[in-house]
């Protein structure tokens, strides 16, 4: 089995495209890195940090004191104000440019972008050998057809969790360059309380729910590819589904169906900083056990066809 | 006899209602090569495809080495050596790649023996270079050595010659007729040239409508022939006529079934009873000939039309 997945790997570091992916992965986050630190560095922020504060507190006043208010716009702006004032009453500086924290969380917006490569890599990793017609030299070997189905299965989702951590050790890395550890401090209010943000655990949350739509759009595009063999078809839908599965949540919403339909529950970020589904009665645990069971029936389905099925190619 | 090496039994396909394959009974012995031939659309292609497990059959087995295909795939196949119509290789890797590649999904593959394989096949020079680059003649070559690595007991080839050079024909012959005497290799041959069918191979196996018609071996033919021409012609078939000989017309003469001690009786009296003789000669019934009377030349005219 270990062989089969460092022939994977050789196939797919031989193909171009999977060096582009992965240049593409730290320019879009090179390229936003280089623009903030430029025009930080040409229009530094003037004047004391307090004196900055004092002004925010003046507008924020001002705008409470207009009329036409909704009652969260007026909740926003008095969180804010309250945060600004504890701010000078504890003498606890904003964080006036970017930071290694702000920059990370950042590029976790990238992930998006990991999650399109990995789903690439995992519509043409089986559709690909039949197009090509290498299969037939591929499963004329001692090696069953699940052994093959696995080491590519695999080996799309080490590609995947390779471009997360390029993702993070160069986001990591850069925002350590540029901008540094920070000298602020985050804070945000709980429960009428202003308390310091947790930065680095929200963070850590997030990277890891991001991990649900990653797994998800990966088997979907894994099994089109394996079932219908065409890559184009398999992106194109995994594609499709991603952007209009909001849509399609939202106009099922009203029937109990839409809890059991995977897109409901593939984006686990909506559970972040203590969110809820905004489909009621799921939580977070509800949408692990339906994603896993969407994942186990999109493997049976692409191992019974591969498994069954007379290669012509 | 030896124990077969592989045997077909009752091999069976069914798609969507049609039989493409019926009942198919062969068996194949070591250091024999098998030639396989057929019309267009006879089930060439869908027969090795059971045979190599890239498809199922829907009925009967494929037994390699005493080892059904069927339960024990991996074992089974580990003994056979592939090339199925024009070997595809990764393009973009380069041959050696494409051989380690495949040499890792063996056991026992170990680099030294790719060198040979590399050797054996006379791509030494090229090996680094990517399979992109290659002629077909050199993909012909890769194919070869790929279906080598693992000393394979069954070989089993589809279109092996297809775009080599007639020195490439030549050398791929000798070396199957070279592996399949030394060291007792089974060799399968689908082509349809049959003119190198009859050079490579000591058995033909010919299918159409997917059943077997002929199961047989090519160099000893058991009645021999003679193409006799000599003027004025019909002098000549009244003799022939009334010494009871079997014969056909055939361009200016006549092709005559009969035994090599009764040729100088027969030149003897046609030049006596004062006919002309140009020429007396044996006459081989190609592969060809043999081929087109078992299937029927029209039949593979209509498996072609279609």
């Amino acid at each position: 089995m270990l062989k089969l997945i460092q022939n994977e790997w050789m196939k797919l570091w031989h193909k171009k495209g999977t060096w582009a992916m992965v240049a593409m992965l730290i320019l879009v986050i090179l390229v936003p890195a280089g623009i903030t630190k430029y025009y930080e560095v040409k229009s530094p922020t003037e004047g004391s940090w307090q004196d900055i504060e004092q002004e925010a507190i003046q507008s924020y006043k001002e705008t409470l004191a207009g009329e036409d208010l909704t009652e969260e716009d007026k909740a926003y702006f008095q969180e804010q104000m309250a945060i600004s004032e504890y701010r000078l009453a504890n003498d606890a500086p904003s964080q006036k440019d970017s930071s290694l924290a702000s920059f990370m969380s950042f590029t976790s917006g990238m992930l998006t972008l990991v999650t399109l490569f990995t789903v690439i890599t995992a519509a043409s990793i089986v559709s690909s050998e039949f197009s090509t017609g290498t299969i037939k030299m591929l499963l004329t070997r001692p090696m069953s057809r699940a052994k093959v189905l696995t080491s590519k299965l695999l080996t799309t989702f080490l590609f995947g969790l390779l471009l997360y951590v390029v993702n993070v050790v160069v986001s990591a890395l850069i925002g350590l360059i540029l901008f540094g550890m920070g000298t602020g401090v985050e804070l945000e209010m709980v429960n009428g309380q202003v308390v310091e943000k947790a930065v680095w655990s929200d963070l850590a949350y997030h990277y890891l729910l991001s991990g649900g739509d990653f797994v998800m759009s990966t088997l979907f595009a894994f099994l089109i590819g394996s079932v219908f063999r065409s890559s184009s078809l398999a992106i194109g839908l995994t594609m499709f589904l991603s952007f209009t599965g909001g849509m399609i949540v939202m106009f099922l919403s009203r029937y109990d169906i839409v809890k059991y339909i995977w897109l409901t529950h593939s984006d686990l970020t909506q559970y972040e900083h203590g969110g809820g589904s905004m489909i009621a009665d799921v939580t977070l645990p509800f949408s692990l056990i339906v994603l896993a069971i969407y994942a186990v029936v999109f493997l049976v389905i692409s191992y019974s066809t591969f498994m069954k099925r007379d290669v012509t190619a | 006899m030896t124990e077969p090496i592989v045997q077909l039994q009752n091999l069976s396909k069914t798609i969507r209602g049609k039989q493409l394959i019926q009942q198919l009974n062969i068996d194949l012995y070591p250091g024999q090569i098998t030639g396989f031939l057929g019309p267009n659309g006879a089930g060439k292609t869908t027969t090795i495809r059971m045979m190599t497990g890239l498809m199922h059959p829907t009925e009967g087995n494929v037994i390699i080495d005493g080892l059904s295909l069927k339960e024990h795939y991996e074992e089974a196949i580990s003994k056979v050596g592939v090339i199925v119509e024009n070997p595809e290789m990764y393009k973009f890797m380069s041959g050696y790649k494409n051989l380690l590649h495949f040499a890792r999904m063996h056991k026992n593959v170990t680099k030294e023996r790719i060198q040979e394989v590399i050797q054996q096949v006379g791509l030494e020079n090229r090996i680094h270079e990517k399979v992109s680059t290659y002629s077909l003649g050199m993909r012909q070559r890769l194919g070869l050595a790929q279906a080598l690595l693992h000393r394979p007991k069954f070989l089993i080839l589809d279109e092996p010659t297809n775009g080599l050079d007639p020195a490439g024909i030549r050398e791929f012959r000798m070396y199957l007729r070279k592996i399949a005497s030394e060291e007792g290799v089974s060799v399968f041959v689908s082509s349809h040239l049959l003119s190198e069918i009859e050079l490579m191979c000591d058995r033909v196996a010919v299918i159409q409508n997917g059943q077997l018609i002929d199961l047989r071996d090519i160099h000893n033919e058991s009645s021999s022939f003679y193409y006799v021409e000599a003027q004025p012609k019909e002098q000549v078939s009244a003799y022939l006529e009334q010494h009871d000989f079997t014969f056909v017309a055939e361009n200016q003469g006549y092709v005559v079934e009969m035994k090599k001690e009764d040729v100088p009786a027969m030149t003897t009296q046609l030049v006596q009873a004062g006919i002309q003789l140009f020429a007396v000669q044996p006459h081989q019934k190609t592969l060809e000939d043999q081929f087109l009377e078992m299937t029927g030349g029209g039949q593979i005219a209509e498996a072609n039309s279609k």
